[in-house]
Parts: structure tokens; sequence; C-alpha cells
């Protein structure tokens, strides 16, 4: 017979799994028609972050009791809290934590899917980035050999379509091959593919991040680049830009890239040489390793438009270290 | 969900049936579309009575009819059964020679036929096996393996080998030249620099291959690991060992490893483990036609390979494309007579229109031979009895028009061809088209210049009378042309119109303007107008055909609503025709483009009931009438929801809504297809799609803005307000946020394109409805106002619905863009008149803007949509190689036809006519005397080069790949000759039966309503039909449009399979947009024409659904046989 934490696990898991939103068949009508509609409500909330000191170095070692997170200022229940690649634990009632994986379920699938992060590399083959094309692939390629054991990778390539060139893995061998066997192609839908990209990442449960590797335009996509930054913000998934063109050459792109990274709590950075693109992401990886994940089921709230996000530090009265959150999501359903 | 059938039921308990009682059941069954039932129940009639030969011989023949794999095991153990029984024998051994030769299964084809033979059967012969022969061939050698050069030549791998160089010189030919600034020479395209720099790294590496051309490398530490790692453009970081990294040092080197798919990844895991690293560089023999020196002639044939000849010339490129697409006899009589560097110079006329060139016996074939044989040699100047001279002679006349009007009457036949191919008119028609001055002709661009050509003859119509069809009469056209609406369409025209007589006279000018370069109005107005009238029994009146002439370039898109309801009055036209003008005449912008937009998405939705059928074709026209006229006179915005609404009523009344009927529920039950849908199942799926889709744009409800209306009026009449309602709404517009634009107030105003679209937005996101009515609460005048504010947010939700009715597979956009239905933009950028033109994607690709969004009117919205989503489709393998133009189509004929109405038998009628075809190539291939007669028929269809091509298959034995040659269509379309020819076959008494018991479900006119697809270029309409074209070729300003259009095969394959899988028609509502999107990502096609692919893909598909379903199938039927 399962034990009833076991079952509690299975729970968690499946709420993960369906990355950050339920789907229940609510007694909401669709307005006033007759027909019961199935609207989708948020049900719990991935939220990742970093602290950093004043002079941007990570602060590590917090607890869940040194933070308080606020939705529109109403205050939130962690129900999960991790640290980085380590182990996510649950927090309880009292503000004690316990693991959520406990001996001998390590090997257990859904249980394993909370340690480390997902990451999708999206990397773009348009004509923009013929010339750079073999100097990205290695500065990939680099990224993903120092990921960290428990994290996966996914290697997408983009130009007029999507290609998933390596599907997520956890065999580094596996990613690089997908890598090293992407084709140049022609026109770019950057944002197009960020949006797929998104929905796949969607689909999967645990943390994950989305790095875009893109020289910046755009010249065929459908979707606004702010359409697909609210679908990310909306399941709470970071994304990272590495341009490798310079700003003041395409300040449109490089601010679009600056809004949809900040916005989804990722990072944008302008590296047109190798060496930068290498330090861009090793800066990620910093990141990864050093972040904060915590997972709520929000209060109840009126407001079903945006919900800003705060994440406060009360071990820290003097406002010195400095929190790095998406700001807020709109509470509605992917699909 | 449906009943278990008692027969079934009853044999699950265990009730066995009598042999024939079960037969007679499966039939019925069959019959009513229960084949999954049917099947359950002979399975189970055979595991009662194994050794009964009566039921084993109906499940066997049940399996072939759905071309279940299993059907040759249970025809062997039925053969066992009847060994005693000769002709019985013979009929079984014989239908399993068949099988196994369009199974590919030779060994048991000649083990089969000798059973046959040995039962007495003598009229089947196993052709001899013949090498089919690479090494009979002729090859050249390209360095290092097929998929690396095939990745920067962009070919697809799946080409089959004799096809590869074909595709390369179609490749070099469109995009390996260009012309360079103050030069006139072309010069090489960077495409084509990166396959020389591929080809020059390879021949590095096959020289490190050695001898064995195996490149090794044994230990990280061996010199040959710097000398790969040199000509490979890496170098090694860190030592080696665990910790090795390749790393780029010469980039352009690099870049070419990686894009030819060197495995650097596999290279970099050996050097890391100090494993061995080996790869095959053998290079890679590919055939040529005639040998290289035929096309090397006189130069340098030592020091340089044919490839970089080859790729150095592009009009020895041209002529290489030019000849592969002649059949073989054909090419060989020409390389007999004509020297190739005469041939070579009319390369470009060859290539675009040889593919129909054929001679037989030493003659060529001209269309509407033999009465047209004279004339073809006056125009040539010889005879068509001297094949080769006559061919010859027809490529270098007058830059290519003859050649070009040849093909064009060679690919169409019946009374058009006859008509068209009458000594004199040939002649007549031939110099209209030529004109005096022949330069340049219509092989000079890139694309076939002679769409318009090819459009003419493929589409012109024969009256009853055994004339062609002129819409309106002769004299509406001899006005149009004296008194052309916009500037004279030829001067020369214009004065020989007067004396214009006959028909003849109006079609020499059509021909005449053929050959124009500029845009071709009057013949775009003559198909137009003709195939609004091609449906219906009466034709248009004179008046009315004048008046469509000349508005066409107003109001032309808007004709395909017309074309496809055949009932439409003179009267109704016109009375459209008027509101639409009254429409333009709107001077408040924003009140035009909501009117526009709330009449267009009506005649939308009225658009989608007519071809559903959910308003009766009687009441087509009435229901459309009564649509317009609230529309002929709006002046304010109270007016136009008034009139929006009373469109919403008629349309709901007309679909026979029950009285209290939520408008919004039967709407969307409506636009799913049906209201009382016979598969309650898939009818809820398709609802709860088109729901998300319409919460995802934040849409208000038919039901909430009706109500609401009728509140206003009555607090106007001093009624209390209903706060919660008017919440509704309110709750509903605070949803609607502005677009998420990314440009400063500079760059907006830099851009400023969709101004009144965001102006419409706005203005809905300011609206404060509460707040007006209490301003208004004491002027009841006011408060029945108030509802015209309500009119945008309908015109909005009318044309959401339109929307969500064609959303194609996936929906991205609808789903991520909550604003994309609400900025469709009825105007367009100031002066560009767009709000009747064709619906257009704008604004796809700026990083800056709001997303894309629709231009222009609601006319072709399926095929925008459609557009507009293509770019999300995820190609299964390497990326860009699908394309543009025919993924729409394809989409958009997944998406427009409904199967609700289709019937089993109709299913089943394609499936068996499938059947015939196949088994009858099969019989072609064991029966030369059998050869021809398939062949004619195939020959209906395909090119002369493709009819050898199977030809030469069937008489090798290959049937297998004989039969995925022959597309779909020409399939069903072989099976129908065959079957009108009285062929032998074993489907035919069933065929006869389904004729007899449902001729109506059967016709050709139904099953081409059920099977055929939209076809808005080539026939102005999107009422889906099957015209059974030829596939045509790309065209000058269509690209592969007319082309994906005249490919009518898609949906008949997926009706075979569905029968073949036993689904229920219903079910392909659901699945053939998913089985379409499937197709279109696994294309992997290298040109414009490479249709071939698709056909491959559509097979491959199939394949995997046969596999994943029969696997479900059976694991249930084991189940439910236990």
């Amino acid at each position: 017979m399962k034990s009833i934490r076991n079952l509690w696990l299975v729970g968690a898991a499946a709420a993960l799994a369906a990355s950050s939103v339920l789907l229940f068949p609510g007694p909401l009508a669709a307005q006033d028609s007759q027909r019961p509609v199935f609207r989708v409500k948020v049900e719990l909330v991935v939220l990742s972050f970093t602290v950093t000191d004043s002079k941007g170095r990570y602060i590590n070692g917090l607890k869940p009791s040194d933070f308080r997170i606020l939705e529109d200022g109403i205050v939130q229940k962690i129900a999960t809290f991790a640290e980085g690649n380590k182990p996510p634990v649950q927090v309880l009632d009292d503000g004690s934590v316990r693991p959520l994986i406990t001996a001998g379920t390590e090997d257990r699938a859904p249980a394993d899917a909370f340690v480390g992060t997902n990451v999708f590399v999206l990397f773009d083959t348009s004509n923009y980035m013929y010339r750079g094309f073999v100097y990205a692939s290695d500065a990939i390629a680099d990224f993903v050999r120092g990921l960290d054991r428990a994290d996966s990778i996914a290697v997408y390539t983009y130009s007029r379509n999507l290609s998933r060139a390596a599907t997520l893995t956890r065999d580094r061998n596996q990613a690089l091959l997908g890598l090293r066997k992407a084709v140049a192609g022609d026109d770019s839908a950057l944002y197009n593919a960020l949006l797929l990209t998104l929905r796949d990442a969607a689909k999967v449960p645990g943390r994950k991040v989305v790095i875009v590797f893109s020289n910046g335009p755009d010249n065929a996509s459908m979707v606004a680049p702010d359409d697909v930054r609210a679908v990310a913000e909306d399941e709470g998934i970071p994304i990272y830009v590495i341009s490798t063109s310079e700003v003041n050459k395409d300040p449109v792109s490089a601010g679009v890239f600056r809004r949809i990274s900040s916005r989804t709590g990722g990072k944008a950075y302008f590296a047109k040489t190798w060496q930068k693109q290498v330090e861009a992401f090793e800066s990620i990886r910093e990141d990864l390793g050093n972040s904060y994940t915590v997972t709520y089921y929000p209060a109840m709230n009126p407001n079903e438009g945006f919900r800003k996000i705060t994440v406060e530090i009360v071990s820290d009265p003097g406002k010195k270290y400095r929190v790095s959150a998406r700001p807020g999501y709109r509470p509605r359903g992917g699909f | 969900m449906k009943a278990f059938p008692s027969v079934v039921l009853a044999c699950l308990l265990g009730t066995p049936l009598a042999a024939d009682e079960a037969l007679d059941q499966v039939r019925r069954l069959e019959t009513r579309g229960e084949a999954k039932e049917a099947r359950l129940l002979l399975q189970r009639a055979v595991q009662n009575s194994p050794n009964n030969v009566e039921t084993l011989h109906a499940y066997a023949e049940f399996l072939e009819k759905h071309k279940d794999p299993e059907a040759r095991s249970v025809y062997e153990k039925l053969l066992k059964l009847v060994a005693g029984n000769s002709s019985k024998a013979a009929e079984i051994s014989r239908r399993l020679v068949l099988l196994d030769m369009i199974a590919g299964d030779t060994e048991a084809a000649a083990r089969h036929l000798a059973d046959y033979q040995a039962a007495g059967g003598n009229d089947l012969t196993l052709p001899k096996a013949q090498t089919a022969a690479l090494e009979n061939q002729a090859t050249i050698e390209i360095p290092g393996p097929l998929h690396s050069f095939a990745r920067m030549a962009a070919l697809s791998p799946d080409l089959a080998p004799t096809d590869l160089l074909p595709a390369l010189a179609r490749n070099i030919v469109t995009s390996g030249y260009q012309a360079s600034s103050g030069n006139e020479a072309l010069e090489q395209t960077e495409y084509l620099k990166l396959v020389f720099r591929y080809l020059s790294q390879a021949r590095e590496l096959e020289k490190l291959a050695g001898p064995d051309k195996v490149i090794v490398i044994e230990t990280c530490e061996s010199t040959q690991t710097a000398d790969l790692l040199r000509v490979l453009g890496f170098r090694m970081r860190g030592g080696c060992g665990a910790e090795v990294v390749l790393e780029t040092v010469n980039a352009t080197r690099a870049f070419l490893s990686m894009d030819s798919g060197f495995p650097i990844a596999e290279l970099e895991q050996a050097l890391r483990t100090n494993r061995l690293f080996k790869y095959d560089f053998r290079p890679t023999k590919i055939p040529i036609l005639y040998g290289a020196d035929y096309w090397l002639g006189g130069k340098d044939k030592q020091n340089v390979d044919f490839i970089d000849q080859f790729l150095s010339d592009p009009s020895l490129c041209r002529l290489y494309l030019g000849l592969a697409k002649l059949d073989r006899e054909t090419a060989e009589v020409l390389r007999q007579h004509v020297p190739v560097q005469r041939i070579r110079a009319f390369a470009h006329v060859l290539d675009f229109f040889g593919g129909m060139f054929r001679i037989r016996g030493g003659k060529a074939f001209v269309p509407g031979e033999p009465r047209a044989s004279a004339a073809w040699a006056d125009l040539v100047g010889v005879s068509p009895d001297q094949g080769a001279a006559f061919y010859e002679r027809l490529l270098v006349r007058d830059d290519g028009w003859l050649a070009g009007y040849y093909d064009a009457l060679a690919r169409i036949d019946g009374p058009v061809l006859e008509y068209l191919t009458e000594p004199a008119r040939l002649k007549r028609f031939y110099g209209a088209l030529r004109g005096r001055v022949t330069s340049p002709g219509p092989a000079r661009p890139v694309f076939r210049s002679n769409t318009d050509l090819m459009l003419l003859t493929s589409r012109l119509r024969m009256d009853r009378d055994g004339k062609p069809h002129i819409p309106g009469g002769v004299e509406v056209w001899k006005n149009l042309f004296i008194n052309h609406p916009h500037g004279k369409y030829d001067g020369k025209l214009t004065r020989a119109a007067s004396s214009w007589k006959d028909v003849d006279d109006v079609l020499e000018a059509l021909f005449a303007l053929c050959r124009k370069a500029v845009e071709n109005e009057p013949l775009k107005i003559y198909m137009a107008l003709s195939d609004i009238n091609r449906r219906r029994a009466v034709p248009l009146e004179a008046s009315t055909i004048d008046r469509l002439a000349r508005e066409y370039r107003r109001f032309g898109a808007q004709y395909s609503i017309f074309s496809e309801a055949p009932t439409l009055t003179d009267k109704t036209i016109l009375q459209f025709m008027d509101a639409a003008r009254d429409v333009d005449g709107i001077r408040n912008q924003m009140m035009k483009a909501d009117v526009a937009g709330s009449f267009q998405a009506l005649v939308g939705l009225w658009q989608i009931f007519t071809r559903q059928q959910v308003i009766p074709p009687a009441s087509a026209d009435a229901v459309l009438s009564e649509i317009i006229t609230p529309f002929l006179q709006i002046r304010d915005q109270r007016q136009l929801f008034d009139g929006a609404r009373a469109g919403v009523h008629a349309l709901l009344r007309a679909a026979g809504t029950p009285p209290g009927a939520s408008p919004q529920d039967r709407m969307i039950d409506l636009l799913a297809g049906t209201a009382s849908p016979a598969d309650p199942d898939a009818h809820q799926m398709l609802v709860s799609e088109m729901i998300r889709i319409f919460e995802a744009q934040r849409l208000v409800s038919l039901t909430t803005l009706f109500e609401l209306a009728d509140h206003l009026e009555s607090v106007a009449a001093g009624e209390k307000l209903n706060p919660s309602l008017v919440s509704k709404l309110a709750s509903r517009i605070s949803e609607i946020q502005l677009p998420r634009s990314s440009l400063s107030s500079v760059e907006k105003n830099a851009y400023a394109a969709g101004y009144w679209t965001e102006k419409h937005v706005d203005e809905q996101r300011k609206l404060n409805l509460r707040a007006l009515i209490d301003r208004s609460s004491r002027d009841p005048g006011k408060l029945k106002e108030a509802r015209g504010l309500l009119a945008p947010i309908l015109r909005d939700t009318l044309v959401g619905f339109n929307y969500i009715h064609y959303a194609p597979p996936g929906a991205q956009v609808l789903y991520t863009n909550p604003l994309f239905v609400r900025t469709h933009d009825f105007l367009g950028i100031q002066g560009s008149q767009q709000t009747w033109r064709a619906t257009e994607v704008f604004g796809s690709g700026w990083p800056s803007n709001a997303g894309g969004r629709l231009v222009g009117s609601l006319a072709s919205l399926p095929y925008a949509l459609a557009e507009a989503e293509q770019n999300f489709l995820v190609p299964s393998r390497e990326q860009a190689l699908i394309w543009g133009d025919l993924v729409p189509q394809m989409i958009l004929s997944a998406k427009v036809p409904r199967w609700w109405k289709v019937t089993p038998r109709q299913l089943r009628w394609v499936a068996l006519h499938m059947r015939v075809a196949e088994s009858a190539l099969a019989e072609a291939s064991l029966k030369p005397s059998l050869r021809e007669k398939v062949l004619a028929s195939f020959e209906r269809y395909a090119t002369p080069a493709r009819v050898r091509n199977v030809a030469d298959l069937l008489q090798r034995g290959d049937v297998h790949l004989a039969v995925e040659q022959v597309m779909p269509l020409e399939l069903f379309l072989m099976g129908r000759d065959l079957v009108a020819g009285d062929i032998r076959n074993h489907w035919l008494p069933e065929i006869r039966q389904l004729a007899s018991e449902a001729a109506n479900e059967v016709s050709p006119e139904a099953i081409s309503e059920a099977f055929g697809t939209p076809k808005p270029t080539l026939a102005n309409s999107y009422h889906p039909e099957l015209l059974y074209l030829r596939t045509f070729p790309t065209l000058m300003g269509y690209s592969s449009r007319i082309m994906a259009e005249s490919w009518e095969s898609n949906i008949l394959y997926f009706a075979a399979l569905a029968h073949d899988l036993h689904l229920p028609p219903s079910q392909m509502n659901l699945l053939v947009p998913e089985w379409t999107q499937k197709t279109v990502e696994r294309i992997f096609a290298t040109h414009l024409e490479d249709w071939p692919a698709l056909l491959r893909s559509l097979r491959v598909v199939g394949d995997e659904v046969r596999a994943t379903t029969r696997q479900m199938m059976a694991a249930e039927q084991k189940a439910s046989l236990q």
C-alpha cells in the first residue's frame, strides 16, 4: 500500500509536471454561455531568483525562513525551497523543512525531475549568424560540457523554422551530437522559435531556463517579442539572451532582449567575441548554480490580471542585498 | 458513445453464428461503417470454424480490402485448405501472387506463381530479374559521402539516385549564379561558393582517407590527428585525455565541416577516450545520363572532375535538367539526332516546355492528333513524323512561344482539346499568342511565364453547344475591351473588338493577352466569371456580368463568395456589390472598418454555413440577401449593431436554431460542422478547441452582447440597471491589452503602421459603459444609442468566429497574441484601399511591432491564416526544406472541408478504386498484354517520363516501387478508368454493388464534394472539389501555389487510410489536420517542384499511422476475443 507521503510526492510531481498550471474543469462558465468551459487557473507558481550583495557577489546559504514572498502585497506560503542544484525541500507549516526526496526515492523519475535545471539552448543558425556560426557552436559546446551533472540540456536551433537538434537529456554527448549537426539556414524567426521552445519547456517538470544565442534580427516571426515574454513570465521560465551583436548596432533588438530577459528573471549579454560569449555562458552557469527556487500555491487574490511578485529578505533589514526575480505573471494557461 | 452492435455482442458472448449468417452481418456492418466490428465478427467466425473455406475467404478478402498485411498469411492458410479444388486454388494463388508483388516480395510471388500454374493458371509470368542498375549505368564520382554533399548542395538525401544530378542541376540554375554589378558575366552565389569549397575540403579528406577511403585515427597522439584537424579547421584544447576539447581554429573550414555534417562530436569523443575513430569516406557514385563524355564535349576531360565542370556551367545544368525530364525513348532519339551544342542554346525552352515531348517509333506526339498533325507540321515547319527534327524545330522557333503552346495543349484532353486543336483554330490562336515581337520568350525568366496560357487552356469550359463558355456573351466582352474601365488593355485588341461577333474572337483576344508580362486583368476577369457560372444551373445575366467585370479591380477578390453558392440570384449578387460600394463610401475610417469587418464577417459565416450545408442550398440566397439589406444604409454605430445582430439572427434562424437557444453556443456548434452530429465526441473536441481560441482572443460572447443591448433598451424604458451584466462586459474588456509594442514614440511614428487597428483596440479599452449609463440615465434616447458602442465589440466577435473556424493546426498565433483578431486591419496603410482585397499577412518579422496581423478583407482568410502559421511547423529533419505556397494550401485543404456528411460507403469507394489500380499494376507486371492498357490510363494523368519510369519498373517486376511512384489521385483515377473499361478484377462486383445501392453517394459529383480541396486560385472558390488536373509546375506569379492546388492526393489518401483503419468518416475532422501537419513536418524537398518529396512524406505518415493504429487495434481485439 502506498504511504501518504508517497502519494503527496506523486501529487507534487504531477503539479510540477503541469508546469506550474493545472487545468481543471472549473465552475466558470464562458461568460454567460450555457456550455461549461474549461478555464485555466494558476495552481502552483515556480519562482527562481538570485540574491547578490552590493558588489554583485552571490549570497548563498539562505534558508526559506529568510524569505518572504508577496503577490500583489499578499504574503504567500512557500511550498518547496531549493538552492542551486541541491535537492529541494518541503517547507512545512511551522517553517521547518524536510527533504522532498527521501532515501530510496532518488532514482524515481518524478522526484528526480526536481533536481537540477532543465536548460533549453536556442541557437540561431539563420543567415544572420553565418559568420559566427562555428564560434557560437564552440561556446555552446563549452557551456554544455560545463553544466552541473544534475542539469538536463536540450539544444534547439532555428532559422525560419525550429529544429529540435537534441531533445532534453542528461547525456552531454547526445546534446553535443545534436549541436554539431546543426545546419546553417536562411531567414530568422527568433520569436516564433522562442515561443515553441517555451511551450516545450513548459511541459517539463522542475526548474527550467531558456538560453537564446542569437545575432538579434528577426525577419520572419508572426508573434511579437512581448507576447512571447508574457508566455515565459506566466510559465515562470527565465530567458537568458546572449546576443552576438553589439548593443549600438541594433538598439531595437537590444532593447527587446533586455526587457524579455529582465522581465522573466533572466539576463541579457552582448557578447560579440567568442571570449565574451564564453564569459556570458559562465555567468549563466553561475546564476543557475547560485539561484534559489521556491514554489507556492497562490493565496486568494481577486486580481486576474498581472500579479506583481515581490521577494523580501527578512534577514536583511538593511536591504543590502539585491534580489533578481521576474516581476510577476498573469494567471493564464499554457497551450 | 456509439452502442456496441448487438450482433458483435452476441458473438462475443459466445453464440457462434453460421458462416453465411456471419457474412451477411459483416456486409451489413460494413455498410453502416462499423468495419471494426465486422472484422471482429469475422475473426471470431474464423476462430470458431478455422477450416471453413467461405469464412476464411471472406476474412482474407476483408483484410486485403483494408490493406492489412495479414491478408497474405490468411490467403496462404486458405490456399492449403482448397488444395484439392484447382479452380479455387488458382483463384487464391493468383491473388497471392498479386499481393506478393505489391508488397515487393518476389520470392513469395515466385512460389505462389508456381502454385497458380500448378492449379492450371497460365496467364501470368514473372518478369526476369534485371539488375536495376547502378553498375550498368554510367556514373560520375563525387568526393565524400552523399549525405555531406547533399547537405551542402541542398539536396534531399531521399532522392532516387537518378534524380540527384537533375536536382543539383536545378539548384545551380535557380540558385547558383547571380548577375554581378557592372559586369555582364554571372557570378557565383554564396551557396555555390560553399559547394565548391566543400568539394575542395572533401578532396583533402579523401587523400587522408588513403586507398581504402576510410579516415582512421587510431590514437589521439597520432600524426593523422593533427592532419585531420587541420583540414577540418579545428584544434585540440587541452592535452589528449578526458579534458580534450575541439575548438575552431579556421572558421571557414570549420563551417564546412559542421555544415556538411562531418562527425565532429564523435571525433571529439574518440579523442577524449583515446578510442579508434573510423569514418568511411568513399566517394559517391551518381548516375549520369549518357555518360560524362557527352556533356563535356571537347573540354579537357583529364584534369578537371566532371562535377566541377558541371557546377561551373549553368547552361550545361539547364540542358541536363531539360533532358532529364524527357522519357528515356524520347531523350535517346533526341541525343542521337541533335548535337549537344545545338540543343544547348535552347535548353531553357526544353527545361520548361519539354516535359510532355514524346517520341514513339520515331514519330512525335502532337496534341489533337491525328486531326491536328498537319497543322502542327505547318506551325513547326517539320512533320511530326520526323520526331527528333520536329522537336528540335519546335524548341528553336520563336523563343519558346510555340513550345509553350504545345506544352499547354499537351496537358489537357477531352472536348476542350478537341476544340482548341481544330486545325484552323490551332493556328489562329497560336498567331494571337505569338504576336509580332517574340522576345522575351516565356522561358526566359526563372519561372515559366506562360501561367495565363496554362490557366486558360486547362480551365476553359465548354457549353452544351460545344463552344467555349463566354460569361455574359460576346457583347459584354466587346464592350469591356472597347470601354475598358481602367485604361486600355491593348490598343490593337481595342480596335479589333468593335468587329467581334463570335466566341472565338473573344478567345483569340484572351490568347493574345496571355503573352503579356504585365498583369492580365481580362483573363482574370474571364476566369473568375466563368467560375461563378460553372456550377450554376442558369448563368448570370449579361448585365450582372458586365458590372462584375467592370468592378473586378475593386471587388474581384470577393467573387469567390459567388462561385461557392450556385443558387445565388443576380439580384442578391448586385445587392452585395451595392453594399460593398456603400461601405467604401463611408468617410469615418473607424466606422468604415467596423462596417466592413461586420459585413464581411457575416458573409464569411454565411459562406461557411452554406458550404457545410447547415443552411439548405434552397435558402442560401434569401439568407444572404437578408444579411446584406441592413448594410445598404448604415449611418451610425447603432444601426451597425442592429444590422449585424439581425444578420446573426438570420444565420441562426436559417440553420434551424430552436427558440431560446444561446446564440453563442449555437454559433460555435454550427461552426464546428453541424448542430446534431452523428459523432458527438468528435464534435465536442472541435467545439472545445474553438472555445479555447475564442477565450484566448478575449472575445465577448454573442449572448453577453445581445443581452446587454436588450438591457440597455429596457433601462431606457425605465427598468432598473443590472450592474452584474454591465460588469461582465467591463471585466472582459479589462482583459484587453494594448498591443505590446516595443517601439519608442519616435520609432512608432516612423513605422506608423496599424494606426487604425490600434485605435480600434484602444477605444474598446476605454469603453466605460457603466459611466455612460449613469451619465445618460435621464435621457432614454442616449441610452438607446449606447448600444452602438457595442458594435466594434460585436465586429470582433463575428470576425473571431471566422478566424476560429479556419484556425490552422497548432494555432500558435491565435493562442499567443490575444489581439490577433482585434488587430485585423480592414483598411490597410493609408491610400492602399485594401478593404475588399485578398487577405494578406502583414508585419511579420519586426521585432519592434505588435506581431504580424492580417490586412484586407476576409475573402482569403483561410489561406492567410495558414500562411501565418506555417513557420511554426517543426521539420522533423534538417530545417528550412519545406516551402511556402505549398504548405498553406495543404493546411487549408485540411481545414476548410469538413467530413460530417461523408459516408462509410464513400470511403470504401475510394479505397476500392485504389485497390483496383494497385492490383492492375501488379497484374500488368506479370502480364505484358495488360500493361499497355494500364499504362494508357496512367498516361492520361502523368508525364511521359513518369509513365516510362513506371513501365520500366513493371517490366522488371518492381511493382512495389511502381505503385509508390503513382500519386493517390492517379491511383484512384486509374481505378476508375479500369473499372469503366471492364477490366477483370476481383473488386469489380463490390464496386458495382456499391454503385447500384448508393448511386448518389458514389457519383463523381458526390465524391468530388466529399474528398475535394478548395482551389481559390485555380477555381476562384473555396468550395472543396476535385478537378482531376495533371499536377502543375511552378508558375510565374504563383510560385508553387497553383501546383499545390492541383495536388489533390492528400485527402483521397487520408480517406483510404481512414477506410483501411476502420475509422468513421467523422474522425477525419480531427485526424486530417493532424495527419496533414505531420506530413508537412516530414517533407524533405529539394526544390519548389519536388512534389515526390511530398508523396514520400504522405506515405511515411500513412505507414506510421497504420502501424500504430493496427497495434492498438490488435491489442483491443485480442482483449475482446479473450
